[in-house]
Order: structure tokens, then sequence, then C-alpha cells
């Protein structure tokens, strides 16, 4: 009876050392495992600020605003002046209706084959 | 067996040969409990005395952490990085586990040939624990030193501020030391605040820190420095400095001043002449402050718009006469007085309000005290308590008392603001905030009326301001040029001149004061002159027409805009407005 006790507890024993040890080791992978991730963290981290730091260099103004200088004669562009800026309100209103009665007389006129362009380009002389 | 033994004298007793194993087998139990006792002892004795040990954790002073303490990232006002912490690796040196001192010296030198071999080998020998190299490499460098395997030599990482915008904006932000602590600038500023605390306290680590929001516009401040510096060969100055203002709520949009340092090399800010002149620096103003002259003497009701000031002789003090330098020699109204920038007029005008109310008026505009400012680059003005008659009438052209640009454009900004002094400021802060500080120092009538003289010394022919005017058609800005002759050995120099520029734009609804400063510039050619207006002002009609649609103004070229800013007493004097 007790025989059997003792080998059923040295068994348990056993087991409970292996799986103890096995406990052991895993959590050491698992730690070592945090350590590399934390350090490939960090390492990303930095390799991030850095690149934040080349984004915000790039994104100055001072640093785009030679490179406008330099391709400014081949891409046509200049400094823009106050002449050019223009306001909604500056349009000029739609005519209040439609001229209706030249419009009829124009679309008669190219019914019966009478294109006005034609007369204007004859008298420029352009064929 | 005890009775047997109870009553009889002892007698020879044989161990039986089990019992005497059985002794041994005790005794041997005993001895082995004491040598596992002892053993434990011993672990137990090593155990508290590895307690005890403090394990060396300082780098020269300080403790690991505080090398990678990091600082916000400061931001403009439109969210643009112009400063931030990155991530750079630092050589140090254990020199006790150094082998072959002689072979780490020459194996480093092959990638760091900028160290000194001699100071390398005393640095490396010796056997202290821990010594910086040289700090703050890139990682290129980092990857070639690991490829050396020298034992004793390792990489930490540290935090190191960064300035993307480089010189740009140099005297707001200031700069920080090698350990990551504000030295000057904004960066000291915060410091000051509240994030030195932090840092010492170990709580600003990694990226976790609310970025600052300052109220400078990139934009805006990338154009007044290019100007600035254009101005700087343009006109051979020795030095140039600019300001814009926000007037309603006393942001500060740009603030630049040449020569300047790179921020990101901390050592060149120590050269001579660097300074922040806009805040450090203190000038005689010149006439730029017969501004502030009218707008005290119209604000006191000493004196009206259409009032006649006679001009034709100079003021006489003793042995003394103070004239004008372009001399109408006739009588002039206020506003005439204004555009031809008439010393003799300025004066009348301020004996009209007495040199003591006067005096009290500069006091009102914080003239005698530093400006409420971010930056800890400050000088105190020097204006004189008291004003003697001369004293008084000199000042009221802007001579004999020295007060900073700063000082210059918060006032500007009260007189177009509706009268309202404002005390400038770096960081953001909206219009509601402000009012919450607003110091009445005008009457809104008379801010009204500054801003019409202002517009009047832009447009109106003869003006000091049509220089500035011409590239800046359509903004409506408006100003005073201020040439402040410079004083040599004593006496007031001809040549050597400081010029200044204050001014508002939009005048018809204004939003911005500006004051650019130009030290001592030459002619840009010969048909051009040395006074103020033809490159303090120039320059700001340049940097206006450049900024204001950054700033959201839209050109208008309706002479009814002008004409609404024009004062109904004015049309009595001039009818057409201007």
């Amino acid at each position: 009876m007790i025989r059997t006790i003792n080998i059923i507890l040295i068994l348990a024993s056993i087991v409970m050392l292996a799986s103890v040890y096995a406990l052991k080791f895993s959590i050491e992978g698992t730690a070592s495992e945090r350590t590399a991730l934390t350090a490939l963290i960090s390492e990303q981290e930095g390799q991030l600020s850095l690149l934040k730091a080349d984004w915000a260099v790039l994104n100055q103004p001072g640093h785009i605003d030679p490179i406008v200088r330099r391709h400014e004669a081949e891409l046509q562009i200049a400094q823009v002046t106050q002449e050019q800026f223009g306001s909604f309100t500056a349009l000029p209103m739609r005519p209040a209706k439609p001229d209706s009665a030249a419009m009829d007389a124009l679309f008669e006129a190219i019914a019966q084959g009478i294109d006005p362009i034609d007369a204007i380009l004859e008298l420029e002389g352009i064929e | 067996m005890a009775v047997a033994t109870e009553d009889y004298t002892p007698t020879i007793a044989l161990d039986g040969a089990r019992k005497q194993r059985g002794n041994l087998t005790q005794a041997r139990i005993r001895w082995m409990i004491l040598g596992v006792l002892l053993g434990f002892l011993l672990v137990g004795g090593r155990l508290v005395q590895l307690g005890m040990v403090e394990t060396d954790q300082t780098i020269e002073g300080q403790t690991r952490d505080a090398i990678q303490a990091s600082r916000p990232p400061i931001l403009d006002r439109n969210g643009l990085e112009m400063a931030l912490d990155i991530r750079v690796p630092s050589l140090y040196a254990e020199p006790r586990r150094i082998i072959d001192v002689e072979e780490a010296v020459q194996k480093l030198r092959t990638v760091l040939p900028n160290l000194s071999e001699e100071w390398l080998r005393n640095r490396l020998s010796g056997d202290r624990g821990f010594v910086w190299v040289q700090r703050e490499l890139t990682p290129a460098i980092q990857e070639q030193v690991m490829r050396l395997g020298i034992p004793g030599i390792d990489f930490i990482t540290e935090s190191k501020r960064f300035y993307p915008g480089m010189n740009e904006a140099a005297h707001i932000l200031g700069s920080t030391n090698v350990d990551n602590q504000g030295i000057s600038g904004i960066e000291r500023a915060m410091d000051n605040d509240s994030l030195a605390l932090l840092q010492e306290l170990g709580l600003a680590r990694g990226n976790a820190l609310t970025p600052v929001d300052l109220s400078v516009d990139m934009r805006v401040q990338h154009v007044l420095h290019n100007e600035l510096t254009d101005a700087m060969q343009r006109y051979q100055s020795i030095a140039a400095a600019g300001v814009i203002m926000d007037i309603y709520s006393g942001e500060v949009i740009a603030l630049a001043s040449l020569p300047d340092f790179n921020p990101n090399e901390p050592a060149t800010a120590l050269v001579k002449d660097t300074f922040n002149r806009i805040t450090s620096g203190i000038f005689e103003p010149g006439s730029i402050f017969k501004t502030v002259t009218l707008a005290g003497a119209l604000d006191a009701g000493a004196v009206r718009m259409t009032d006649q000031f006679d001009a034709r002789y100079g003021v006489r003090f003793g042995r003394y006469t103070i004239s004008d330098f372009h001399g109408k020699n006739r009588i002039l109204s206020l506003p005439e007085v204004y555009k031809y920038s008439s010393n003799i007029g300025t004066i009348r005008i301020m004996q009209e309000m007495g040199k003591d109310n006067f005096r009290a008026f500069l006091s009102r505009l914080k003239f005698d005290q530093r400006v409420e400012f971010e930056l800890p680059e400050m000088r105190v003005p020097t204006v004189p308590k008291e004003l003697s008659e001369v004293a008084a009438a000199t000042a009221s052209f802007g001579h004999g008392l020295s007060v900073s640009p700063l000082h210059m454009v918060a006032a500007y900004a009260a007189f177009a603001n509706g009268g309202n002094y404002i005390a400038p400021t770096l960081y953001k802060r909206s219009v509601a905030e402000a009012e919450q500080l607003y110091e009445r120092v005008l009457q809104p009538q008379t801010s009204a009326y500054m801003r019409y003289l202002m517009r009047l010394n832009a447009i109106s022919t003869g003006g000091s301001g049509s220089q500035m005017n011409r590239a800046a058609q359509g903004y409506r800005a408006g100003g005073k040029t201020g040439t402040a002759e410079k004083v040599v050995d004593g006496r007031y120099s001809s040549s050597k001149v400081t010029n200044f520029f204050a001014s508002a734009f939009p005048l018809d609804n204004p939003r911005y004061a500006m004051l650019i400063m130009i030290d001592e510039p030459q002619r840009e050619n010969p048909q051009s002159g040395t006074t103020a207006g033809w490159n303090a002002g120039a320059m700001t009609g340049r940097v206006v027409q450049r900024v204001a649609p950054m700033l959201g103004i839209a050109p208008d070229f309706s002479e009814m805009l002008d004409q609404q800013i024009v004062p109904p007493e004015v049309r009595r004097i001039f009818p057409e407005g201007y």
C-alpha cells in the first residue's frame, strides 16, 4: 500500500520537477524575446525620430523656397502679384436673361447653312 | 531496562552492535545538519554582502536616465515642427575593461580621426568605470565603431534636440546644451516654466510629451528671414532685424534678427553680434517715436488734428537749435508734421501736452520697464525718470532714450488696435484670452486718427512711407520711418545711422503690426539715399507683399477703403483726404 503511494508520489514529483523546469525555460525564452522586442522597438523609435526629423526638414518653407526658385524659369512660375488675386464678388453678374432673339437668329442662320464663324474667318483672311 | 539500571550501581553495559550503529548514524546526521547550516550561512552571508554593494550607475555626475531626458516638440501655429528630439548614439568607454589601450586608441582614430591621440589615450587609461568618448554621433559611425570590436567601448542612446528650420527661427527657439536642457530662447523659457522639474522627476521620457504650440507662422518667419538676409546684402548693413505681431491677440507671428546662429550648433550662438536685437537690443528709436508723441498729445486733447504748428524756425534751447532734416520752413498742419517728419512740429506738439504729461504717457505705454515676454534675453530700456525741457524736446522725436524694438511694436499695436496695450507672446493666444489682459492706453478715436496718419504717410505725395507702399500696393499698409543717428565718439554721426520702419496693415481693418530695423545701411545705388524710407521702408513693403496673402489679406485697390479712414475734421484742411 505504502509502496504504491510512494511510487505515485515519486512519479508526481518527477513530473512536477520536469514541468517546473519547462516553465522556467519557457519564461527565460519569453524574457529574452521581450528584451529583443524592447531593443527592436527602441531602435525603431530611434529610426522613426530620424525619419520625422527628415520629414520636418523637407517640409520647412526654408527648404522648399530655394527649390521653387531653382525651377522658376523651367516651370514658368513667378511670385504672385496683387493684380492676380480675385474674388467671387469681383466677377460680373450674369445678364438678367439671355438674348433670345439673337439666339433664334443664330440658330436659323446655321439651319440655313450659313456659319457666322466662316464670315469672320474670311474677313480675317484665315482659311 | 530503565528499572534495571535505577537501583543498582552502574554496571558494565555492553552496547549491542545495532545500538552502536544507531549512535553513529545520529552523530553523522548532526554533522550533516551542521554542514548544511554552514553552507546556508555562507550563501546567506554572501547575499547580504552583495546587497550591501552599491553598483556604479553614475555617468560623470549624472544618472543614466537623465541623459535620455526628452523635450516636447515645438510646433508653429500651423503644426509644422520647429524643434524635435532625435535619438542619437553616444560613444562611451569603460577604461577598467579595456585590455590594450594603445590598440583601442589606434582603432578608434581610424573612425574618428578628429579625436586627439594624446587626449584619447589619457581618456581610456586608468581605472574609471565610465567616460564619454564622443557624444551625439550618427548611426553610420556607430556601425563602424561596432565593427572594430574593441572591448570596453560601447554606445548609449541619447536624446538630442534638432531644429529642422536651421537658422530661420534661431532667436525664437534658442538652443539646448548637450544634456538637453534649454540654455536660451523659448527652450530656456520652457525649462523655467515646468519642464526642468519634469525632467528631474524622470517623467520626461520617451515621446509622450504634449507638443508646445507657438504663435509663430514658419512661412511668414521664412519670408521675414529671407528678406532680412536680402536687406543685409542689398544695403551692406551690419545688422537687420524684424518682428511681426498680431495686434489683437499679441501673438508674435515672426521674429528674426541677423546676424544669427544655427541652433543645431549651439557654439555658433557665442559668436559676437548674434544677440537678439528685437528683445535684448536697445536703440534710440528716432522718428518712429513721433507717432508716440502725437498719439499722446491727441489723446490728452492737447492738440487737435486740424491744429497748425509753426515750423519756420528751429526751436532754441540756450545755445542749441533743433531744426528739421528736410525743412519745409512753413506753418504745418498736424498731419503734415507727421508726413514730413518735422522735429520742430513734434516738439511744439509735445510742449502743448506738457513734458510731465508726456513722460507719464511713456510710462503708460510701459516704455520704462521690460516688455512681458517669454524670451529670457531682455534688456531694461533707458528712459530718463524726469525729463528736462531739452530732454523732453529730443525725446519727442526719439533721441535721448533707448528702447527695444519689441517696445515699439507693442506700442504700434496699441495705436492700431483701438488703443489697448497687449503684451506680446510667443505662445498661442486667442483674442478672447487677450482681451482679459488689455490695458487701455488710448481712446478708440485717437487710435482711428493714428491709423489715418500712418496710411497718410504711405500714400500722400512726399510721405516718408511711399517707398514702402510701392511694393505693398493694395494691402493698405502704412507706417512711420525713423532714421536715428548713432553716437560716434560722443557726437551724433550723420553717416552711421540705425533705420527703422514701424507699420501696420491693412489699415482699413488692421490685423498686424510690424517693425523692421536695419543697422548702418549703405546706399543701394547712387540714386537712393540712406534714410529709412529707402531701406527699412522698402523692405517692409516687400515683406507685406509676400506675407499678406499667407495671412489671408486680399489685395484691394479700391480707393474707397482709404477714404473711409479719413477723419471728417481732416477733410476741412485736406478735402481730398490725403
